[in-house]
């Protein structure tokens, strides 16, 4: 199972160093996500994660491979093509929802029967940070 | 071969017939009078062989492993009603195509008639039990279609339902009563049965036999206590009438009383049973013909009172009554189905059948009216007419059964003599006399062969009363014979006997009914009674009423005692008996599991903890917050795949990942369905106890069923494998199924049939939920646009969803998720290719290219979407199924089994070596298939917003409609 014992040395130090930043990467957007206090702010803990943060381990799993089986192994930069192809859109489409969730909490625009943002905006700071 | 052919050719032409052109009138008539008139010929064939006392049998392989073989016999009695089968057949088939009106569905009542020609025929050639209660039950239903023939009338399907109800459920009782006979004698062959007689009188099980099979022959024959039904029968057009209630229906009883009389009579209880119902029928019918006011009624009643004298015939059980039982059955047949069709007749020129205005019509129908004498003249019992000899053999017979001091049953049948006369006299009544009222039509003459059954049958009436040893005494004698054999009675068949007892009997008879008539309609005259006297009361008809309203209420009583309508009530029962079931069984062997904690990998665990906290929340905000609960649905979906995945299962986790996908997705767009739920705070309701107490047990419950259920999924995965064939599929995936990915090859090689129902199953789903939500109407209060739609704030309503994603503020999304398209499409088709030899396959490519597609949905909306891609869900389900079927199919060009597969070797000129197994089109058809139902759901979910916000609603520009 583990292949890093027949690594040579300066791949060994490449992946677990990129391991580590990826992984250190990926643990601080989820704090972020978790801690962080307007939404707008707590957004960019999913875009670190899947930026750098499988950028990283995406580099460790490449090198990894290239130097266990002797021959350049670039799958992962297909993994990165559709990461960024979808990702970002994800994120659009969800900050456009909170945009418009804000919009019409403060522009004081037709709130019905069963308004699912029926509550105002977590924090002053959303609607500083709307401004 | 004659007899097969003669059994099977009423029921091909029927089919025949039913697939003819409503308007092939000719044509129908043609077919069914050709029908009747060659098997007639083909019987007539017969009268040699029967003659010189042959019997005449059919055997086929029926149900061997059973001792069942279908057999055809064919002897003087079966020969006889055969003739009346079909010679009245036919008359009635020349009669009803002048009877039956131009807006009748013709097509339909020949078709009927020729299957219950057939049934018939299958019943008297029966030479099994078995088989002869089957037909018996056929004649039943094709009676049922015939009576409530005008099925618009209320008393036609009234009388037919009744007809049937009690016909049939005496074709039950036969059925069990020829299963006990069957086991007495060891055999349902009929010869064997016959030849066993004394076995079975002297047998325990005698009675009960006795009186299941009674039943079964009094119920058709229309006895006390269950004629009820033949006056109701009368709603049937009257070739109807005349076929079933002369010739034919009626006489199967009497019929089955007469084969199985070798068997089953000479015993107490058959004289008792018999005898006695055939008694109280022969009064009753007799009585209350009288006072009928329609013909038809009076008809019924006077066929039941017939019968019923054919009964008491039976029920005496001498030699000598039984021939007078079959000469009064030949006779009845031929008078009363002439009386039925004159009556018809009247009908038919008159417009009426009601005997209170009918007067004089003899002036303006002088030859039926003469038809119509003569045979109410037999019916009566007139000598030279066929019914005075037979009802003097009956005379003759009453005499004897009480031997020198019990007069009872001589005084019965006189009655029944001086009944019978008064009815034929009213009955004839109606052809003297000055009309009274203006009738509905001016009454005429009808056509020339319409009358010509009638013509014909009181012709045989006139042979057989003035010339009897001439005309009839060879095939009586036939008949006799069959059923008596060897202690065959001496018995004359004469006009005139001298003056004896009997034929003064007949003359009382006669002389007391005119005198009978007269006095009634001096002193109580039947046309100012609309009830018959003395015997109103007691309706059967009412009974059997009752007994069905009294059904009814029960039957709802019961669903009202243990079923409901509300779903909690059953899911609670079913639940308590699953812990019961599983507590009860389960518990006292749990101590034998081993610690499920004990080599538990800590990551693994923590995925699992994971799955069960999302499913725990999913449940606990399922019933307020659905978007919530879906994503955690979401969220243990993905965790089941990462532990395929973990397993070792990648194939699995793969289709589970778009699995779970595609039903988020799509359970996403139901919700827009669901109406809002919300608590609102500001009301501060509170829960009362009782719900507490209620939700408290139901969480109880709930918990408590889980953790069972779990735990005994537990002990089962802890069991040790037993031999499985996984090794089997892992050893010959490659070699023989020509592929590496065991799993794939196991899907559609080695239980490609299963898959096959699978893909089945699943079009058939797709496609009811099509048609559920085709015509599926949301709640009012989820009717209108959701807000989001129509708040101004947002500058998106006014564009279309096309347009958004197209220009507006979906402009990034939309390039970004259009270039991705083709790359899914691509992948879709990587997985599918390499499926055979790696994980991947037809089903997960399948879902890959659907989630591709309901990616665009999403993004710009159905009508763009499907402004641009032409999907046509349905064709890709049909071309699924039938590529699968079609390479199963092919195997047997090859002549392999279903679904074998083969690999094909191709040597490519640029491609090089290709293995093409044909298990890959198979797995092409079940790629289909799973895009085409997964698209017919998503285009339904999609179409319910376009098409419900059409309706008229507050937003109705044009502008913001389609924004669903």
């Amino acid at each position: 199972m583990n292949g890093l014992e027949t690594l040579p040395a300066w791949a060994a130090i490449i992946v677990i160093g990129m391991l580590v930043l990826g992984g250190a990467i990926v643990l601080i957007g989820a704090l972020g996500l978790m801690r962080l206090p307007t939404f707008y702010q707590r957004i960019h803990g999913p875009a670190i994660t899947v930026t750098l943060g499988a950028g990283a381990i995406l580099i460790a799993s490449m090198v990894y491979f290239t130097a266990a089986q002797s021959r350049l192994v670039v799958h992962e930069l297909l993994i990165t093509l559709f990461i960024m192809m979808t990702a970002p859109v994800v994120s659009m489409l969800i900050m456009r929802a909170a945009v418009y969730r804000d919009l019409r909490g403060h522009k004081g625009g037709f709130v019905g029967e069963g308004d699912v943002y029926r509550q105002a905006p977590d924090t002053p700071e959303d609607a500083a940070a709307e401004k | 071969m004659l007899l097969p052919v003669l059994l099977i050719l009423p029921f091909a032409c029927s089919v025949i017939a039913a697939c003819m052109p409503a308007d092939a009138r000719n044509r129908e008539v043609w077919l069914a009078g050709l029908v009747s008139f060659g098997s007639l010929i083909g019987v007539a064939s017969l009268f040699p062989r029967i003659s010189a006392g042959e019997v005449i049998r059919y055997e086929a392989a029926w149900m061997p492993a059973y001792g069942l073989d279908f057999v055809l016999r064919v002897d003087g009695l079966a020969w006889l009603f055969m003739v009346l089968v079909l010679g009245i057949g036919l008359l009635v088939v020349l009669y009803a195509h002048y009877y039956m009106s131009p807006e009748d569905p013709v097509p339909r009542f020949f078709s009927f008639l020729l299957a219950f020609m057939g049934a018939m025929l299958g019943v008297v050639m029966s030479g099994n039990l078995i088989q002869l209660a089957v037909f018996w039950e056929l004649t039943s239903v094709t009676s049922f279609l015939l009576i409530g023939y005008w099925h618009h009338r209320a008393d036609a399907r009234r009388g037919a339902r009744m007809a049937f109800t009690v016909t049939a459920s005496g074709g039950l009782c036969l059925f069990a009563g020829v299963v006990i006979l069957g086991r007495i004698v060891g055999s349902y062959d009929l010869d064997v049965v016959l030849a066993a007689g004394d076995q079975v009188r002297v047998h325990a099980l005698y009675f009960p036999a006795l009186l299941l099979i009674v039943l079964g022959a009094l119920t058709k024959s229309a006895q006390f206590p269950f004629h009820f039904w033949l006056p109701h029968a009368m709603a049937a057009p009257t070739p109807v009438s005349a076929y079933l209630h002369s010739a034919t229906m009626v006489k199967a009883g009497v019929f089955l009383l007469m084969r199985l009389w070798p068997v089953l009579s000479g015993t107490e209880e058959w004289t008792w049973l018999v005898a006695g119902a055939g008694v109280c029928t022969l009064m009753i019918g007799s009585f209350a013909a009288i006072f009928q006011h329609d013909i038809k009624g009076l008809l019924a009643y006077s066929t039941i009172s017939h019968l019923g004298l054919i009964t008491v015939l039976l029920g005496i059980g001498t030699p000598l009554a039984m021939v007078a039982a079959i000469f009064h059955t030949i006779n009845h047949a031929t008078f009363k189905a002439s009386l039925f069709m004159a009556a018809g007749i009247i009908d038919h020129e008159t417009g009426s059948r009601d005997m209170r205005i009918l007067r004089g019509l003899g002036r303006h129908m002088p030859i039926t009216a003469t038809l119509a004498i003569v045979a109410s003249g037999a019916m009566a019992g007139v000598p030279l007419l066929n019914g005075f000899l037979s009802k003097e053999m009956f005379f003759a017979e009453t005499m004897l059964v009480g031997g020198d001091t019990n007069w009872w049953m001589s005084v019965a049948a006189l009655a029944m003599g001086v009944f019978s006369v008064t009815y034929s006299l009213r009955f004839i009544n109606v052809f003297f006399g000055r009309p009274q009222v203006e009738l509905p039509r001016e009454p005429h003459e009808p056509p020339r062969w319409m009358r010509f059954p009638v013509e014909l049958l009181v012709l045989l009436c006139l042979i057989v009363g003035v010339l009897p040893a001439l005309s009839i005494d060879q095939i009586l004698y036939n008949a006799v014979y069959a059923v008596q054999g060897a202690q065959m009675p001496a018995y004359d068949l004469a006009v005139w006997h001298g003056f004896n007892v009997p034929l003064a009997m007949s003359l009382a008879a006669l002389v007391g009914g005119a005198l009978f008539y007269r006095l009634l309609r001096r002193r109580f005259n039947p046309d100012q009674h609309d009830h018959v006297p003395l015997i109103h009361r007691f309706s059967g008809a009412q009974a059997y009423e009752n007994v069905m309203s009294g059904l009814s209420i029960g039957a709802d009583f019961l669903i009202r005692l243990f079923g409901t309508t509300r779903i909690q009530p059953q899911l609670l029962c079913m639940i308590v008996a699953m812990v019961a079931m599983i507590a009860v069984l389960g518990l006292p062997s749990s101590r034998h599991l081993a610690d499920p904690f004990a080599n538990l990998d800590p990551l693994f665990g923590l995925l699992l903890a994971i799955g069960c906290i999302c499913a725990v929340a999913a449940a606990w905000q399922a019933k307020y917050h659905r978007l919530a609960a879906l994503a955690l649905l979401g969220g243990t979906g993905i965790v089941v795949s990462v532990v395929f995945l973990w397993l070792s299962a990648p194939d699995l986790a793969l289709t589970q990942l778009m699995v779970e996908t595609v039903t988020t997705v799509l359970l996403l767009l139901g919700l827009r369905w669901l109406p809002p739920r919300i608590t609102p705070k500001e009301l501060a309701i509170e829960v009362p106890r009782s719900v507490w107490l209620r939700r408290s047990r139901d969480f109880v419950l709930a918990v408590v069923g889980g953790t069972l259920l779990a735990g005994t999924t537990y002990a089962i995965l802890l069991r040790p494998a037993t031999d499985t064939i996984s090794d089997f599929f892992l050893l010959r995936a490659l070699s023989e199924g020509g592929g590496t990915n065991a799993v794939n090859v196991l899907l559609v090689d080695f239980r490609g049939f299963d898959t096959m129902g699978e893909v089945t199953v699943l079009a058939a789903v797709a496609l009811t939920v099509y048609a559920l939500l085709r015509r599926f109407r949301p709640a009012p209060e989820s009717l209108t646009q959701p807000e989001q739609q129509t708040n101004p704030v947002d500058p998106a309503i006014t564009q279309t969803p096309g347009k958004q994603a197209w220009s507006g503020y979906l402009m990034v999304a939309g390039v970004y998720l259009r270039l991705l398209l083709p790359f899914m499409l691509m992948f879709a088709a990587y997985l599918f290719l390499r499926g055979h030899n790696l994980p991947g396959g037809g089903f997960v490519a399948g879902l890959v290219f659907a989630v591709a597609i309901i990616l665009q949905y999403m993004l710009a909306g159905a009508i763009w979407v499907e402004g641009h891609l032409n999907l046509r869900p349905f064709r890709w389900l049909g071309l699924g199924l039938i590529t699968a079927c079609a390479t199963g199919l092919g195997a047997w060009i090859f002549g392999y089994p279903f679904l074998t597969s083969h690999t094909l070797h191709l040597d490519l000129p640029v491609l090089g070596e290709l293995h093409v197994p044909s298990a890959f089109f198979f797995d092409l058809g079940v790629f289909s298939v799973v895009v085409g139902s997964t698209m017919l759901i998503l285009i339904a979910l999609a179409h319910q917003s376009i098409r419900s916000h059409r309706q008229p609603g507050k937003n109705a520009e044009p502008g913001t409609q389609e924004a669903a």
